[in-house]
Order: structure tokens, then C-alpha cells, then sequence
């Protein structure tokens, strides 16, 4: 088991997190049904309301969708750290299927261990909540909160699939690899462009552009009547599909312009040109946390300013100025950080992408500390390579997540408008958790790989094969 | 008052240098009380059986191991007390490097790799320098490589970027560990006399640790090491007296047993 879950610690965890996410979502509703039931007298739910079971399965599509990206990118890099090791196996006969197969199964073990925790955990989690919630009489007392329903399978099942999925589709550089990679240079080979073509290049400006369209529209539409807001939708849905297909061009450009904001100097260049080189991992690592930002914040930037709308209409209607309702903004909060969860997952997959990449260049570093870098200004180079992700990563999630939840505000309530188009509400809460996620995630993305590459001694690096 | 290494004429110097690596019934001496100069202007090659030592001596003499006991000594300056942040520091200034392979930074280009060493002092290289820069990647065939990056360029181009980058910064001394190990015959040849020619035309002194006596056949100086300790201290060899030399040390050996 230890040597098949080699490099996969970060396959388990988000595969644990993913499914734990699932199993608590669908075990906290069946608490609510109970309650409700306890508290409402002859009120008979015992199924769950099909909305809140909806809203738990899209979340939780979301958040095996986002899973899934990452542990496609903790693959692809496994592949890239056992190059010399897939291509001795190779060398001695073994066909390059066979060693894809063999990921896929590490990544199929991964993906059941890390369920298995994750539900565990998801269990005690929900235990412990129903014991504090009697003990506080925020749960009815005299019933008995039994959670586990038969849907928990979904969550279990769904995440050791696209794990297993997931581990194949990263794996496909296995098929690249030579056995002569084996003997030859000790220099790895570095993938220079983007594995795109003119054609996907294309695809996903069509789509990124047409769905932008659609998006104004939708919200042009919406000026009239609300059933703008499913023009909206698809235009959404079809410009972030273009964006996730572009993100190997779009995202290193955009790397590369944060990047020369961070400095100029020898150690700041290191860690910039790093994020470069791999543009398909960094896209991949910085695009699943660009989903996690932007549904946030698309969700309470359509909700802030939908509420926003309203308002300004009892206004108008009748002449008081009413309150900003606070429980409506703390629903947009829960119901962001319930979306946000998968930003945690696409957060683990970032921390994860910085580590292996500065174990994979210990030869690098050692060349880099004999030839004069200090200590310093290794740490340096390390914590504006993560600076660079996870800032780039996230203005994109935010910029983005402003326009759609704008565009679907409009699109759904501008017809309600009095004086016309109100501008985007983004409540400064939002603000100080994305820059707080952001500082968060910069500083543990350095810390954690700066650690080990500190540990470096250049002479052993350099002797290192 | 105590004699400066450049009183000697020389570069580099260690005195009563040893290096044990772990303790006890473990314990293995890789340097067992070496005293050696490099002068200026001199192309030393230093050769021995694999664990014979040579390339901790070098490490340790570059700043990059520290010694078990002895001083070393780069220029006038005694690096063996030095900390980490100084010997970087060291090495950055006065120190240049050829490694076997992996020489290169991968994601600079070629004209970035030549002037690193600048960039980590946090300056460029100014008039003098950049026109000693200009006129070493002109000779070493460079010039319309410059936007290029490593992985584009062959085994013996990159070797040369990383000569470029060893004499750039004009080090007291530049480390050259089996610089030729990796090239076929024709850009080995080329690259030892680019090295002869340093230490001949711009007085570079130049410690090259090599296992091969065709290599050792361009210094000026060969020294042997075995166990540790130097066996031998010659001047000019050609490529066969080299070779025997080596030969001589397996011949005591069996002549011991």
C-alpha cells in the first residue's frame, strides 16, 4: 500500500475532501429534514426538499469536478518526476500501456483511500455536530438524528471514479517517454509549448468570445424580462468552458505579467521563468482555483446586487429607505463559502504543484546555491513563484466572477430596475476574503516547498542523479 | 607576519586539510591532511581512482563542503570560517564553475546563463565587464546563440556557455569537475584547449578533476590523488605518462597485497 501511494498524498487528500464535502452535505440535510419535522408539528417532510438536494449535487459536482483537475495535475507531475524510472522499466520491456495502467490503478487506490478517510471523517463530523446541537437545543431534543441515508454512496462512488479517471487522463505523458531517457543526459527534457493546437486555440477564443456575448445579451435581455437570465446562462457556461479550454494560452500570459510586476532581480527571474515552463501544469493548477474564486464570487455579486435591485424598488414604492437585510448577506456568505469549498480542494492542488516542483529541481537549486544564490534569496525565488500563482489565479477567479454575477443579476432582475442598470455590489467582505485567501495561500505555497528546498546541500544535489 | 597566499604567487591554498564523514568504527577519511597551492595562471588537473578524494578537495576548496579541520584559502581571503551567507557570497564573486552536465540554469537563455553570476550580485555587468563578456562569447562561438535556450543547444555548446559563465565574472579561480565527461573527442579537445587557453592568455587559474588522462594531458600540472593524500605532483604529462601514472597506482596496490 505505502509504495502504492507514493507521490499520491495529495490524490488522497483531495479525494477525502471531496468526498467528505458530499457525505456532510447530504448528512446535514437529513439532520434538517428531522428537525424540521421535531419542530413543525405534523409536519411530515421525511424526504428531503428537491431544491436543497439539488443544490447539494451541483456543489458537490463542482467540487469532484475541480477534485478532478487536480489530481489530473498531481499525475502529470508524478510522470514528470518518475521519467528515469518509467523509462529503465521500458527499457527492460515493459510496454508504455502497462505503466499507464499501472498509475491508473495508484490513482483508483489513492482515490478509495482517500474516500474512505474522507466519509470517516465526514461521520465523526456530523456525530459530533448532532451531540453539540442537542446539548445547545439548536436541534429539537427527543429525536434521533440518524444521518447515514443511502445517497452517501453517490459522493463515495463519484469521487473514486473520477479519481481513477483523473489519474488516467494525467498519465498520458507515460506514452511519451522513451526507454532510451533511461541512460543519455540527466537533464529532463522540458515540455517547451503548451500541448495546444492553432485548432484549440481557436475553439476557445470562439467560445470565450460568443459566450461573452451571450452574456450581454442575456443581461441586455434581461432589461425586459427576466427569461434574459437563461440567454445569460448559457452565454456563462458556454465562455468558461472557452476559458478553461484557452487556459494554456491565456493563463501563462497573464503569469507571466503578474510575474514581471514581482521583480526583476536573479531570484525573483528564477521563480517566474519556473511557472513558465510547465505552461500546461500551471494553467491546469491555477485554473481549478479560478473556478473556486469566481463561483464565490459570481454568487454574491449576483445576490449583493439582485438584493440590491430590490431595494431600490421598495424604495421607490414606498419612499423608505430600508435596511440592507444582514440575514440575506449571511446567507450569501454561507452559501459562498459552501461553493468556496472547492477553491479548498483547487488550494491543496496548488500547494502540491509548488512542492513537487521544487523536489523535481534539487538538481537546479544545487546548481543555483554552488554558482552563488544565497539562502535568501532561494526563499525568494520560491515564494514569487507562489505569489505569482495564486495572485494571478485568483484576480482572474474575481475579475471574472464579477462579470458573471453582474451580467446575472441583470439578466435575471434588471427588468425590476427603477433608474436602470445598478452597478456590481461586491461587499468589502468579499474583498478582504479573497485578499485574505490569496495571502494565505502565497504564504503556505512558500513556506511548505521552501522548507525542503532549504534543505538542499548543493554538492549532494549536484551529485544527485 | 604571517606569508599571504599571493606573496606564494597563488590563488588558492589549503593547509593540513581533512575531511571524515561520519564517526566512530564508521567513519571514512575522504582528505587525510592535504597542503596544496594553485598558482596563477595555471591549468591544474587533478586525477585518482573514484573515493580517491579529488572531488571533495575541490568542493571544499570552492566554498561548496566544509573541511573537518585545515584552512582554505581563496585569494588573500580564509574562507574556512566563513558562514553560509559569505561563502555564497565567495562563490558568487570569486569562484567559477563547469560541472559535468547540468550546467545550465534551463530557463534562462544563453546570454542570461553568461552574466547569472552578475545578477545574483544584483548589478549588471558594467563597461569593462561587459565588453570582457562580449569578447569571450565571440571567441567561444556564442554570439548567435544568445536567445537560445539550453535544452536547444548540443552537449559541447552548452559546455561553453558554461565556460562563458566560469570566466565572466574574471573568479580568482574556476572549478572545472570532468568538464569533458559528457562530449565526444572532437569537442573535449575543444573544450580543454578553451580552458589551456584561460589560464595561458588571461592567467585564470583553473582546477579541472577529471578520471581521464587525455584530458589531464592539456594541464600544466597534474596531481594524483589516492586514499585521500596526494600520491603525485607533476608538471606537463602527456596523455600516456598520465595514464601510467594512474596505472602505477594499481600496480602498488597489487604490489602491497
Amino acid at each position: 500500500m505505502r509504495t502504492l501511494l507514493r507521490g499520491h498524498a495529495a490524490t488522497v487528500l483531495v479525494a477525502a475532501l471531496a468526498a467528505g464535502f458530499g457525505v456532510t452535505l447530504l448528512g446535514l440535510i437529513r439532520i434538517l429534514v428531522i428537525a424540521t419535522e421535531a419542530a413543525i408539528a405534523g409536519a411530515a417532510l421525511d424526504q428531503a426538499p428537491l431544491v436543497l438536494v439539488i443544490v447539494a449535487y451541483v456543489f458537490l459536482a463542482i467540487a469532484i469536478y475541480v477534485a478532478a483537475i487536480v489530481t489530473t495535475n498531481t499525475v502529470a507531475t508524478i510522470v514528470a518526476g518518475r521519467v528515469r524510472e518509467i523509462a529503465l522499466v521500458r527499457l527492460l520491456g515493459a510496454s508504455a500501456a502497462r505503466e499507464r495502467a499501472r498509475l491508473a490503478k495508484e490513482g483508483l487506490t489513492a482515490g478509495a483511500v482517500g474516500a474512505v478517510i474522507g466519509v470517516a471523517a465526514s461521520w465523526a463530523l456530523l456525530a459530533a455536530f448532532v451531540l453539540v446541537g442537542e446539548a445547545t437545543t439548536l436541534l429539537p431534543p427527543g429525536q434521533t438524528y440518524a444521518f447515514l441515508v443511502p445517497d452517501m454512496v453517490v459522493p463515495i462512488v463519484a469521487v473514486v471514479l473520477t479519481t481513477w479517471l483523473a489519474a488516467w487522463v494525467g498519465s498520458r505523458r507515460v506514452l511519451g517517454v522513451t526507454p532510451i531517457e533511461a541512460l543519455g543526459a540527466a537533464v529532463p527534457s522540458d515540455a517547451a509549448h503548451p500541448a495546444g493546437s492553432r485548432a484549440r486555440a481557436t475553439l476557445a477564443a470562439v467560445l470565450g468570445g460568443g459566450g461573452a456575448l451571450l452574456l450581454a445579451l442575456g443581461a441586455l435581455l434581461g432589461q425586459a424580462s427576466p427569461l434574459g437570465v437563461f440567454v445569460g446562462i448559457a452565454g456563462g457556461i458556454t465562455s468558461f468552458t472557452g476559458l478553461m479550454i484557452g487556459a494554456p494560452f491565456v493563463i501563462p500570459a497573464l503569469l507571466a505579467l503578474v510575474g514581471r510586476a514581482l521583480g526583476r532581480d536573479a531570484a525573483a527571474v528564477l521563480g517566474v521563468r519556473n511557472a513558465l515552463r510547465h505552461p500546461d501544469r500551471s494553467a491546469r493548477a491555477a485554473i481549478a482555483l479560478v473556478i473556486g474564486v469566481s463561483l464565490v464570487t459570481m454568487f454574491v455579486v449576483a445576490g449583493m446586487t439582485a438584493n440590491a435591485i430590490m431595494y431600490q424598488r421598495m424604495e421607490d414604492h414606498w419612499g423608505t429607505t430600508a435596511p440592507l437585510d444582514p440575514a440575506f448577506a449571511m446567507a450569501m456568505g454561507v452559501l459562498g463559502i459552501l461553493v468556496g469549498f472547492s477553491a479548498v480542494i483547487a488550494a491543496v492542488g496548488l500547494v502540491n504543484t509548488l512542492t513537487v516542483g521544487v523536489l523535481q529541481r534539487t538538481r537546479e537549486f544545487g546548481l543555483v546555491r554552488a554558482l552563488g544564490l544565497s539562502r535568501g534569496q532561494l526563499r525568494r525565488t520560491i515564494s514569487v513563484e507562489a505569489v505569482q500563482l495564486a495572485v494571478t489565479a485568483i484576480l482572474v477567479g474575481f475579475a471574472v466572477g464579477i462579470a458573471y454575477g453582474w451580467a446575472g443579476a441583470e439578466a435575471m432582475f434588471g427588468s425590476f430596475q427603477v433608474f436602470g442598470p445598478v452597478p456590481p455590489v461586491i461587499p468589502w467582505w468579499l474583498v478582504a476574503g479573497i485578499v485574505g485567501v490569496a495571502a494565505l495561500l502565497a504564504l503556505v505555497g512558500s513556506l511548505v516547498p521552501a522548507r525542503r528546498a532549504l534543505r538542499i546541500v548543493p554538492v549532494e544535489a549536484l551529485a544527485a542523479e | 607576519m604571517q606569508t599571504k597566499p599571493s606573496d606564494l604567487g597563488l590563488v588558492a591554498r589549503v593547509t593540513e586539510l581533512t575531511k571524515t564523514y561520519g564517526t566512530g568504527g564508521a567513519a571514512v577519511t575522504a582528505l587525510d591532511g592535504i597542503s596544496l597551492g594553485i598558482r596563477r595562471g595555471e591549468f591544474t588537473a587533478i586525477m585518482g581512482p573514484s573515493g580517491s578524494g579529488k572531488s571533495t578537495l575541490m568542493h571544499i576548496m570552492a566554498g561548496l563542503d566544509a573541511p573537518t579541520a585545515g584552512r582554505v584559502w581563496i585569494g588573500d581571503e580564509e574562507i574556512t570560517a566563513l558562514n553560509d551567507r559569505e561563502l555564497t557570497v565567495v562563490r558568487r564573486r570569486r569562484v567559477g564553475f563547469v560541472f559535468q552536465a547540468f550546467n545550465l540554469v534551463p530557463t534562462l537563455d544563453v546570454e542570461a546563463n553568461v552574466t547569472f553570476p552578475f545578477e545574483l550580485d544584483g548589478r549588471r555587468p558594467n563597461t569593462t565587464e561587459r565588453a570582457w563578456i562580449d569578447s569571450l562569447i565571440d571567441s567561444l562561438g556564442l554570439r548567435n546563440r544568445l536567445r537560445h535556450r539550453p535544452s536547444e543547444l548540443s552537449g559541447g555548446q552548452q559546455q561553453r556557455v558554461a565556460i562563458a559563465r566560469a570566466l565572466g565574472s574574471r573568479p580568482a579561480l574556476v572549478f572545472a569537475d570532468e568538464p569533458t565527461g559528457n562530449l565526444d573527442s572532437r569537442t573535449s579537445r575543444e573544450v580543454l584547449a578553451l580552458l589551456a587557453a584561460a589560464a595561458a592568455d588571461y592567467g585564470q587559474g583553473i582546477v579541472m578533476v577529471t578520471h581521464d588522462p587525455f584530458a589531464a594531458s592539456h594541464a600544466d600540472r597534474v596531481i594524483l590523488m589516492n586514499d585521500g593524500r596526494v600520491a603525485a605532483d607533476e608538471g606537463r604529462l602527456t596523455a600516456s605518462a598520465a595514464s601510467e601514472l594512474v596505472l602505477s597506482l594499481a600496480s602498488d596496490e597489487a604490489a602491497a597485497r
